[in-house]
């Protein structure tokens, strides 16, 4: 049966058959755009390794991150924001504003008007004029009910009208502070009209996936799962800029390789970094580490006022956090400059209100970490441990919860942001157990925690206790988040996220008076409203996490940024 | 035969049937959906509603169903949310070729699936020649020259390989062939780190090769350990018995007396085994491909799963299922064949 002539003879034809799949199976078709880039110059290539591919470039369709970091690269939109949250002009000629007579506010209808103008000097890289048919055009896109999607601020438009080649209105129902940015951002481009095809629709059109390019780059091909080449496109309207000639976005998914390329001098850039790996790239030569000049995700504790199960805080009040001081008391007991210290490796930065950015930043006075007075407030509060086992129980507690109910409550946090948040939940724990409040702990995914109340989603549906995790508003205008968050129109399960069930008709009288454009008086509502919360604490906060950006060291200008992705400013990269 | 492996076709398609109503309830039944994924932490009620639309969830669980499986432009639907159905479907169902769209990217589920599985193939489809290769002679020798010094260190071997997980081992790998040892000539690493082919270059057969390496290596490991142990064991059952004995008796070479007679037995579970193992060539192995950056089903797959991509995880979880049928017909087909006192009748 297996002769030597045989045996050798199916050796030779597995080899062959091996060597045919390693040159014809693995060679899958690239994706080319319809034109020519320059040539590039291997000397100013840089490689950007990301963990997994975008879907497109169009971050709408699934804000992955990934999308909005390849989207920088090739498409502008018309304003962006920098890392210090100071809006700037892409495509429009200059920022509409009130002074200007950019925006005109009819006070008495309480509407607005925007009108834009378009620099006259940019063009597709098939050099078609950038202008205000692709506005509309995208806007007709995104407002296609089959095909469109929701973007924020879209209600308060009325409608977009062109008014030349290079101007347009927005009309607007209402006053709109985040108006800057609704067509621009880490997430909006401009799309081209002539190329991209409305009948495909938005959210799953061709030039998602191979984009005409108005901006620094040219996507030149793409394998999937593999890496993405893109080329410098010469049309750019900022030429001679981008000095880099070539960039390629790799795939690489595990953390610990692309930290290895990075100390091997094999990638240029490794976003989203850790601070376990940050920690790891000190004292590297070859390796540095950019962090965002402001922060914007704070870690914090969301607290349920209703009880478990339920979503009326005032209809069934939780049993033990619906008393304040009892919040106040967990808010004492944790040590966040240690979680800070020892979890975070000194790269998280302690945060009391949810108003620390720019230019939105309010002085209210820092809870102090004291165990001993929260023990205090417990008793006075009426929680007692009279059966000696180290939690507490309901002793002439003024929740409604019965005599002898125990203090002992879940603590979920989701499972994607990793190692850190885990252990800083276990130590929250622990420092909680310290003052006789028993925390149960459990990891969830994400979608789980975070999903619609139909679903089953813990947060929606009020099947929490507390929970711990980072959230925080995207560009420069928290109005709408602070309204999901705060209002009482936004206490219904799917109406809002306001899964504290937090009702308090102050807050929301002066989150009305914020849909304003006077920025000073919008600080001074922000700021009355930030007291109000530290005295009524529905949430904790802890502590804020920069953005960790890995580069190498011979790239000069990269910038972490939590208004966009590291790619912000590829433009103006250039290397050593 | 011929009757047995048509009835054991359409057994096939009864299976199947009652697999994909199993795998769509559970995927659908999983907890956290997919809007969650695709429309922010906290979406907006409106977005929500458009997403649903888009991706046929605001249909009764039964019904999207149906037009998983045999689609729904026999029917009108609502397609931009006022609530009338005035637009006929869009989709054929699986029973017609169409696993539908990616809700990630909104692309054709089955333009995913040929883009990756040409490299899993490779990957996968060389992983397991190479264990055979080894794994194959390793047992034999194992057999013969039980207790021997080799035996114990192939035995040794062939533990370790089991234990040693892949990510482990992947990465360990990686630190000493591309972050340690250096090619001496050019300076570069031994070995690049991951990913199908170099980046700065056009086709070449030894870089190709140079990339398979890592992954195969890691992947071979623990095959070898497995088809080693298996035939090992099975030689071993059979070389004490009589026919063998009769076949020495009659003069015949020790060699012929392996090769020819113990092996053609020895090898029939391991044929069965192969047999069995061959889905992997279609699924992958999640953790090489993400250690290794290579693009293939498993990573593929394991990104369906985290994004609560349906569409896509549903086509790979019934094209795999009716894969595993398949290997498992031939399996047994096979058998029947290797096997003479074996009979489908």
């Amino acid at each position: 049966m297996f002769t030597k002539k045989r045996t050798l003879l199916f050796l030779t034809f597995m080899v062959i058959l091996s060597l045919t799949l390693v040159a014809c199976g693995a060679t899958p078709a690239p994706t080319t755009a319809t034109d020519e880039p320059t040539a590039p110059s291997s000397e100013k290539s840089i490689t950007i390794v990301i963990a997994e591919d975008p879907p497109t470039f169009n971050p709408m369709v699934a804000d992955t991150g990934y999308d909005s970091l390849v989207m920088e690269l090739v498409l502008l939109g018309m304003a962006d924001i920098d890392p210090n949250g100071n809006v700037f002009p892409e495509l429009a000629a200059e920022l509409p504003t009130v002074e200007n007579g950019g925006v005109t506010i009819d006070e008495e209808a309480g509407t607005m008007s925007v009108t834009w103008t378009m620099r006259d000097d940019i063009q597709w890289s098939d050099s078609t004029p950038v202008t205000a048919d692709d506005v509309l055009f995208t806007w007709a896109a995104i407002s296609d009910p089959v095909n469109g999607l929701w973007i924020p601020g879209i209600d308060y438009i009325d409608s977009v009208e062109q008014l030349s080649k290079y101007s347009f209105v927005v009309n607007y129902n209402a006053v709109y502070p985040g108006y800057l940015t609704q067509f621009g951002g880490e997430q909006l481009a401009i799309w081209p009209a002539h190329y991209c095809n409305l009948e495909q629709g938005f959210v799953a059109w061709d030039c998602g996936r191979e984009p005409l390019s108005d901006g620094p780059f040219v996507l030149h091909d793409w394998i999937e799962g593999d890496h993405m080449t893109f080329h410098k496109n010469d049309k750019y309207y900022l030429a001679p800029k981008p000095e880099i000639d070539q960039v390629i976005v790799q795939i690489v998914p595990d953390d610990a390789v692309r930290k290895t390329m990075m100390l091997n001098g094999d990638a240029d850039i490794d976003m989203w970094i850790n601070a376990n790996t940050a920690k790891d790239l000190e004292g590297s030569e070859g390796a540095k580490v950019s962090l965002s000049p402001t922060d914007r995700w704070l870690m914090r504790l969301y607290i349920n006022l209703a009880e478990k199960g339920t979503v009326d805080s005032a209809a069934t009040p939780h049993p033990i956090l619906s008393d304040v001081n009892v919040r106040k008391a967990i808010r004492s007991a944790i040590d966040v400059d240690t979680i800070v210290n020892e979890i975070f490796h000194g790269l998280a930065t302690p945060h009391w209100t949810e108003f620390f950015r720019p230019p939105y930043q309010c002085a209210v006075p820092r809870p102090a970490f004291d165990p001993e007075a929260a023990k205090a407030a417990l008793e006075s509060a009426g929680w007692k441990d009279t059966d000696g086992d180290g939690v507490r129980e309901c002793r002439g507690c003024t929740t409604g919860a019965p005599d002898g109910y125990k203090m002992e409550m879940e603590f979920i946090t989701y499972a994607e942001f990793g190692e850190p948040l885990e252990l800083t939940q276990q130590l929250i724990a622990e420092m909680l157990g310290e003052i006789g409040i028993q925390m149960n702990i459990t990891v969830v995914e994400g979608s789980i925690l975070w999903d619609q109340a139909e679903n089953g989603g813990i947060e929606q549906s009020g099947n929490f206790d507390v929970d711990i995790w980072d959230d925080g508003y995207a560009g420069v205008d928290p109005t709408d988040y602070i309204w999901e968050l705060y209002s009482e129109e936004a206490l219904v399960p799917g109406g809002g996220n306001n899964v504290m069930r937090y009702d308090n008709p102050e807050v929301d009288a002066l989150i009305d008076e914020a849909y304003t454009l006077d920025e000073a008086s919008r600080k001074e509502t922000f700021c009355k409203i930030a007291d109000i919360l530290n005295e009524d604490v529905p949430i904790v906060y802890l502590f804020t996490t920069p953005n960790l950006e890995a580069y190498s060291a011979r790239l000069v200008g990269v910038q972490s940024s939590v208004n966009d992705l590291v790619t912000w400013n590829i433009a103006d990269w250039t290397l050593k | 035969m011929t009757t047995y492996i048509l009835r054991r076709l359409i057994q096939t398609v009864g299976l199947l049937f009652i697999l994909s109503v199993i795998l769509f309830t559970l995927v659908n039944a999983a907890p956290g959906g997919p809007i969650t994924a695709y429309a922010g932490r906290r979406p907006r009620p409106e977005q929500v509603e458009r997403l649903k639309r888009q991706f046929g969830l605001d249909q009764p669980l039964p019904l999207q169903y149906v037009y998983w499986l045999v689609g729904n432009d026999w029917t009108k639907i609502d397609t931009d949310g006022d609530g009338i159905q005035d637009e006929p479907g869009a989709r054929k169902g699986i029973l017609r070729g169409d696993f539908g769209f990616s809700y990630r990217t909104r692309q054709p589920v089955l333009d995913e699936i040929a883009k990756r599985l040409p490299n899993t193939v490779t990957l996968m489809g060389i992983t397991m020649f190479v264990a055979l290769a080894i794994a194959i002679p390793l047992g034999i020798y194992s057999a013969i020259k039980q207790y021997s010094l080799f035996d114990f260190f192939a035995t040794t071997f062939s533990f370790a390989g089991q234990a040693v997980p892949e990510f482990w081992l992947g990465l360990l790998l990686i630190i000493v062939f591309y972050a340690w040892l250096k090619n001496p000539v050019t300076g570069e690493p031994l070995l690049p780190s991951g990913g199908i082919s170099s980046l700065d270059g056009g086709f070449s057969l030894s870089d190709r090769l140079a990339h398979l390496v890592l992954p195969v290596l890691t992947g071979t490991l623990g095959w070898i350990a497995w088809y080693s142990r298996f035939l090992r064991s099975s030689l071993l059952e059979i070389l004490p018995l009589n026919y063998l004995k009769s076949a020495r008796a009659r003069g015949l070479t020790e060699r012929k007396v392996i090769f020819k007679h113990a092996l053609s037995n020895a090898m029939i579970p391991i044929v069965t085994l192969i047999a069995l193992d061959l889905p992997y060539i279609f699924t992958g192995a999640v953790l090489i491909e993400s250690i290794f950056a290579w693009p293939g089903m498993g990573r593929l797959y394991y990104q369906a799963a985290v994004d609560r991509d349906y569409p896509l995880l549903l086509a790979v979880l019934i094209i795999g299922a009716a894969f595993i049928i398949l290997c498992n017909l031939v399996a047994d087909t096979l058998y029947a064949y290797l096997d003479p006192r074996v009979r489908y009748e």
